[in-house]
């Protein structure tokens, strides 16, 4: 099962040593649709490889740093767009990551730029965003009025120019969601880089890789999530009264079991170093982890029919059931179909 | 995925998935005088997938997919599976290749120089290449242009010869039926058949060449003409027609500017085969 | 208004007749540019942090210039595009 693979070789690379042309084809199949492909490839850098495995991870780490300025030019970009506001900008997810020169940035495949900012001044930062040169991405007026009275963020901006994704939250959560995140808090504790972009503090940097990856998502792209936060408790893990910060900081944000869940699979899959508590599995944890590993090597998820009840529960946890009904019935009517 | 199969071609090597037989059992017959690649671990999986997957078996239909993807794609039918294997190669490379610059180019070589045929679909490109290549030059391939990075020279990736339409009773007359795979009737861009390259040109599939003249074709015109394309507006066409010069960087930039500094660029305007072949040849002996 | 270029290479240049086309290092963007912007950056690059004058006093001691008056107005409307296109920075540091 080439999601298992990936999974164990990122954890060991010395594993790559026997592998067939077949098993690295499937392997590199499995990788590049889960995005981690770059991890992989980093992780297998100086591993005696066959000659062409070596040029398509040199490859994937060539992309990899392509990414990487695109993010942090992205980053540059929104933090001039915005100078003239006296508004906190923090970077979020992989361009976070890179700026700050953290081991879950290395091979990160990035897409959009995330940045959070306080709810009161989503006005001021909707109207700079847009003079600088982004614009909506979708009019749809279903859309555009759910986004706004519901979720955490903006509709999603582009830019016009560099046809690059901006994406401004100004909670972690939807707003239907019952959890309440403090985002004042998660605004204040922010920690300032030298180039002046700022990033969350390293327990809300998990907290919010956890909620994004479990109270919000689908579970797509689960594998990375968790290989993100593998990386960020690989960095913090030694810190003295880390583990007590991090539980009490998820308690704060109403995602204590929800951080818990998240170290459990990473520890169970990357083998990351957790304490005692957050060592087993329980049941849920299980249909959880079949999820994640349902990749082949093809790269196609072969368990429909879990992905559904998955996507499901995602829009569940977003939205009380009656609003779901409502919402989907009013986005298949328009042939939308989810992506499974 | 029920049926596979690996090609390698020139520096790249595929995997090509089907839950149908047919699309790869024709692949594998027009491919069947390539290297056997079937060990080798592949640079991109190719996916037909069934639209639905109720469309597998009723009115069936492919989505084109693999390690890269459009997911505004059109669908096709299973009757233009082939083609369907081919776009989704020709996809994977588009987005997914780093190892050269990439251009929508036909090649052909004569005396160890090559002669760049840039256009997109449409302008002739393909057409031109294959008749060049039944006339004494080297096809080295009709869809991509693969240029070095380091030193500039081009890399052959002969594939499948896409023709459409009038080209295909053109191309017939020359290089004969036993040459060409199945027609494909009326698909999105008319009729296609493929043309097998000849297999001295297949087995020279790994010789580069250094390019010494860039055309701009342009098939349909009324009237014919030549006229010199400075390197500036030289770059400009090249650069929107290569899908990967941004993803390439530094790179890119460099092997662009290498290649639009050091190589004269002509547009040829002609209307019909004959005479576009006719003023390639004048054009080509007058660069020499 | 100060303007700066970056330290180290910010850019590589290559001139195609007329027109000269700027590889802008840190975007990874291409752009394609004619006098006299490539003069104008070149001098930014000499002069050190500047304004649209001292730019412009460079120019005019480097090159023949026949329009004196109206240099710096030029030099302050191109500098602000470059700035708006990243391709320098905003401030003396």
């Amino acid at each position: 099962m080439s999601a298992v693979l990936l999974v164990s070789l990122l954890r060991d690379p010395s594993g790559a040593e026997r592998l067939s042309g077949a098993e690295w084809t499937a392997l590199i199949a499995a990788a590049r649709a889960e995005r981690l492909i770059g991890a992989l490839a980093h992780r297998l850098a100086g591993m005696v490889v066959p000659p062409r495995v070596a040029l398509i991870l040199a490859d994937a780490r060539f992309d990899a740093e392509t990414e990487r300025r695109g993010a942090l030019w992205e980053a540059d970009r929104a933090s001039a767009a915005l100078a003239g506001l006296d508004v906190p900008v923090v970077l979020l997810k992989g361009t976070a990551y890179v700026a700050a020169g953290l081991s879950a940035g290395v091979g990160r495949s990035i897409g959009d730029l995330d940045i959070l900012v306080p709810r009161g001044s989503l006005d001021a930062v909707e109207a700079a965003i847009l003079a600088a040169g982004w614009e909506w991405v979708k009019p749809d007026p279903y859309d555009d009025a759910y986004y706004r009275r519901w979720m955490h963020e903006l509709p999603p901006l582009i830019h016009r120019e560099r046809d690059r994704m901006i994406d401004v939250h100004h909670s972690i959560l939807p707003l239907t969601a019952r959890r309440r995140p403090d985002v004042a808090a998660m605004l204040a504790d922010a920690v300032t880089l030298e180039d002046g972009l700022a990033v969350l503090c390293p327990e809300d940097m998990l907290c919010h890789a956890a909620a994004h990856m479990l109270a919000d998502g689908a579970l797509e792209g689960g594998l990375r999530n968790l290989w993100d936060m593998h990386c960020l408790l690989g960095d913090y893990g030694e810190q003295p009264d880390w583990w007590a910060a991090l539980e009490a900081r998820g308690q704060r944000h109403g995602l204590g079991d929800v951080v818990a869940r998240a170290a459990r699979l990473t520890h169970h899959l990357y083998g990351t170093a957790v304490p005692e508590r957050w060592r087993g599995l329980t049941l849920a944890d299980r249909l959880f982890i079949a999820r994640l590993l349902s990749r082949d090597g093809w790269g196609q998820e072969r368990r429909w029919l879990l992905g559904q009840a998955f996507y499901i529960r995602s829009h569940l946890l977003r939205m009380p059931p009656t609003m779901l009904a409502r919402h989907l019935w009013t986005k298949w009517r328009k042939g939308y179909r989810p992506v499974g | 995925m029920k049926h596979a199969l690996t090609l390698r071609v020139g520096p790249a090597v595929f995997r090509v998935g089907s839950p149908w037989a047919s699309p790869l059992d024709a692949l594998a017959r027009l491919y069947s005088g390539y290297p056997d690649a079937s060990d080798e671990p592949a640079d991109f999986t190719v996916r037909l997938r069934p639209l639905k997957p109720w469309r597998r078996h009723v009115r069936p239909s492919i989505f084109i997919t693999g390690d890269h993807s459009l997911a505004d794609a059109a669908p096709m039918a299973l009757a233009h599976g082939l083609l369907a294997a081919e776009m989704g190669m020709n996809l994977q490379m588009a987005l997914g290749w780093r190892r050269h610059l990439l251009l929508h180019a036909a090649t052909v070589e004569k005396d160890g120089r090559a002669l760049i045929l840039s256009g997109e679909s449409g302008s002739g490109k393909s057409t031109l290449a294959a008749l060049l290549g039944e006339r004494g030059w080297r096809l080295m391939g009709d869809e991509f242009a693969l240029v070095d990075l380091a030193g500039g020279g081009l890399w052959p990736f002969p594939r499948l010869v896409s023709l459409k339409n009038a080209a295909i009773e053109a191309v017939r007359g020359v290089a004969g039926e036993g040459r060409l795979g199945p027609l494909m009737a009326a698909t999105a861009k008319g009729d296609i058949r493929h043309l097998i390259p000849r297999p001295e040109h297949v087995a020279a599939m790994d010789r580069p060449a250094p390019p010494t003249l860039i055309l701009f074709p342009r098939f349909g015109a009324e009237d014919s003409a030549a006229r010199p394309v400075d390197p500036a507006e030289c770059f400009v066409r090249l650069t929107q027609a290569s899908t990967n010069y941004v993803a390439l960087g530094e790179a890119g930039f460099r092997a662009l500017t290498g290649l639009v500094s050091s190589v004269p660029a002509v547009a040829i305007d002609y209307a019909s085969g004959a005479e576009g072949i006719a003023m390639v040849e004048a054009l080509w002996d007058e660069a020499r | 208004m100060q303007y700066r270029v970056e330290p180290g290479i910010a850019w590589l240049a290559h001139e195609l007749g007329p027109m000269t086309l700027l590889y802008h290092r840190r975007s990874g963007i291409t752009h394609m540019v004619s006098e006299p912007v490539p003069q104008i950056l070149d001098a930014l690059n000499a002069t050190g942090p500047a304004d649209a004058g001292a730019v412009a006093r460079h120019l005019a001691a480097h090159f023949d210039l026949s329009a004196e008056g109206g240099i710096e107005a030029i030099v302050a409307a191109r500098l602000e595009e470059l700035a708006g296109l990243g391709l320098i920075r905003i401030g003396a540091a």
